[in-house]
């Protein structure tokens, strides 16, 4: 599966700026082209375009303050761009609102977690499934089913406010798998986690590729799992593109050397 | 199929009921509260089961307040101009055509001559004040925080303003008296219970869910899906229903309408009530109103003076002394238990549940 799906990712790798621009993104990718967004006089994302497909995991990096969180809001309709455009599966989905973005398939994780904090972690999972359409007892079911999924299963009923850090930031990925997204935002999964938490949360990103069928595109400072995980890169720094391509390519860029690297050691 | 898996499949499904059962537990329980105060203040004379009444009046009101507020965590100082629009809606539905003509000379020809019965008259008193609420909710409903208690408070002093000047309709400054006093313990009792039991059935739907969710943090449950402005003014339409059927109540118990008692006494009182029980649950709702309604009353014999026979000494509180009271709790439990005395859980036979 994971190769399968690098394979194809190969094979579509150089469709940065084509014809396909013209007519839009096909019918698997969500895409941002051209996003701009400024706060004031800050240019938080510059002329920024990056597509991924439902089987490909790509990784968002760049220093802190680059825009990455920005970005994503941009693709989840949390934020409006300046200009550019928002494509979902062939779709113009610009200025969507993001409670519709989210049902259309586009989930979403937070660098601050969020969760409902007074609802327990069952109904947190529920209230996603829910705004799916779901009727409430297939919710129930199908919640115990993603808990299960995510080792979470003894936290059912505990309020989420009670979850230690690790259970938290699974939740909140659960709570995003159950909007049964075709496209998944995550928001620095791993920040705060030990090396061997980290480690077995790449592996659960991975499986989730596989058993979900989503394209997955995360923020990650951890490059070890960035590495590993990610078979394309979007680098960003103050709010533009830096680099893009396969791990090794962006490792070799110069400018990523430069820019990125350079700056964090 | 097994035996094995079909007695299995008999223990989910047992289970699965009794929790269904158990859930119920908070709802039967507050009803059991409120039919047991109703039954023992029958056994009392006319004067306690009036203030008894006014209570229950006090508790429709105060669960039309929680509907919104406290499930949606979006504060709201409209509520009694919700029972304002039922009490005078249907105070002129039920009122009869030689009363209206005295009082109300501006009424357009049906409507002077019509006389419907008290129960019409109710429901659509609730009904008025629920369409209201789908008009003037719908811009607001995307506001939270200090932009919504600004915009909610308003509305109150709009509702206000119109009914004291639309004089042909509401008899304006002053009082439309005539009102059929149909009010009785038994009645507002039930009416009580009913409310109880619309707000349990909407706690526990989809709908209110994911309102709580939004609650606890609206971009998130954006991310979830969630129509927040949707959900916000499904609550605040049910809402504005229960709080009008309370007006309607309140006003056929008095027989008397006045604007000022739809106005900023009752509203703050009824904010305090929803606070010091808890407004995160049906509970604290109920709870609230028990506890200030009780407190209040002894105040307010405090204040009138009674005397002790058995000590035979006279007690007798400054003026004013109840409204201060009042206030000093509202402060100490926003400071030191700001989920209420609940804590914003329900009851259950274990005690409180989350
Ligand atoms: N709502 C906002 N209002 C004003 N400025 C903002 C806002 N959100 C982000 N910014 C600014 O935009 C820039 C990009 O921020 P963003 O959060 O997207 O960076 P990031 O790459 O996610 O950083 P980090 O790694 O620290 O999470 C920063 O300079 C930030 O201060
Ligand atoms: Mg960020």
């Amino acid at each position: 599966m994971v190769n399968s799906a690098h394979s194809e990712h190969m094979h579509r790798k150089p469709c940065i700026w084509t014809e396909a621009d013209l007519k839009g993104c096909s019918d698997m990718e969500l895409e941002a082209s051209g996003v701009t967004v400024r706060f004031g006089g800050i240019r938080a994302v510059e002329n920024v375009s990056l597509r991924f497909g439902i089987h490909e995991i790509v990784g968002l990096i760049g220093p802190n303050g680059a825009g990455k969180t920005t970005l994503v809001n941009a693709l989840s309709g949390f934020q409006k761009p300046r200009s550019g455009r928002i494509c979902l599966a062939g779709k113009d989905v610009t200025g969507w609102r993001s409670d519709a973005l989210a049902r259309h398939g586009v989930a979403r994780t937070f660098q601050a977690v969020r969760l409902f904090r007074g609802l327990t972690v069952a109904e947190n999972i529920e209230t996603a499934l829910l705004s799916t359409g779901l009727a409430r007892s297939a919710a129930r079911a199908r919640a115990r089913d993603i808990l299960g999924y995510l080792h979470l299963s003894n936290r059912a009923d505990t309020l989420a406010s009670g979850l230690n850090y690790g259970d938290e930031r699974r939740v909140g990925i659960a709570r995003a798998l159950a909007m049964e997204p075709k496209f998944l935002l995550l928001d620095e999964p791993a920040a705060g986690l030990n090396i061997g938490e980290a480690e077995e949360l790449g592996q659960t990103i991975a499986s989730i590729r596989d058993d979900f069928g989503c394209g997955i595109l995360v923020i990650e400072h951890n490059m070890a799992l960035v590495m590993k995980l990610c078979e394309r890169l979007h680098v960003l720094a103050t709010g533009m593109t830096l680099a893009t391509g396969t791990p090794t390519e962006v490792m070799a860029d110069p400018a990523f050397k430069d820019a990125y690297l350079g700056a964090e050691t | 199929m097994t035996r094995q898996d079909t007695s299995a499949n008999e223990t989910t499904w047992q289970l699965m009921s009794w929790e269904r059962l158990e859930r119920l537990v908070p709802l039967l329980i507050l009803v059991a509260v409120v039919a047991g105060i109703m039954l023992l203040a029958s056994q009392f004379g006319i004067v306690q089961q009036r203030r008894v009444t006014l209570g229950f009046i006090s508790l429709i009101s105060v669960v039309g307040l929680y509907v919104f507020m406290g499930n949606s965590g979006v504060l709201n100082f409209s509520s009694v101009g919700f029972m304002a629009i039922g009490a005078y809606v249907s105070a002129l539905l039920t009122m009869r055509p030689q009363v209206k003509a005295t009082f109300l000379r501006d009424l357009p020809d049906w409507l002077a001559a019509a006389q419907f019965d008290p129960i019409t008259g109710a429901l659509a008193g609730g009904a008025a004040a629920a369409l209201v609420a789908l008009v003037v909710g719908l811009p607001i409903m995307r506001l939270s925080g200090i932009g919504a208690g600004i915009a909610t408070l308003s509305i109150l002093i709009i509702f206000y303003i119109v009914l004291g000047n639309w004089t042909g309709v509401t008899g304006g400054q002053r009082s439309l008296m005539g009102l059929p006093t149909y009010v009785t313990i038994w009645n507002a009792g039930l009416a009580a219970i009913g409310a109880i039991v619309l707000a349990f059935v909407y706690q526990e739907s989809r709908s209110c869910l994911a309102l709580r969710a939004s609650r606890e943090d609206e971009v998130a449950a954006r991310s979830a899906g969630v129509r927040v402005v949707r959900e916000r003014l499904t609550a605040f339409v049910l809402g504005a229903f229960i709080c009008g059927i309370a007006g309607v109540f309140y006003g056929h118990f008095l027989g008397t309408l006045r604007v000022e008692n739809f106005y900023l006494d009752p509203t703050f009182l009824y904010i305090t009530m929803l606070v010091v029980g808890g407004m995160r649950s049906l509970t604290g709702a109920v709870v609230g109103v028990i506890v200030i309604s009780t407190l209040a009353e002894l105040l307010r014999l405090l204040e009138i003076g009674g005397r002790l026979p058995a000590l035979d000494v006279t007690l007798k509180a400054p003026a004013g002394l109840g409204d201060v009271v009042l206030a000093a709790l509202m402060l100490g439990i926003i400071l030191f238990r700001p989920q209420g005395i609940t804590g914003g859980r329900e009851i259950t036979l274990r005690g409180m549940r989350g």
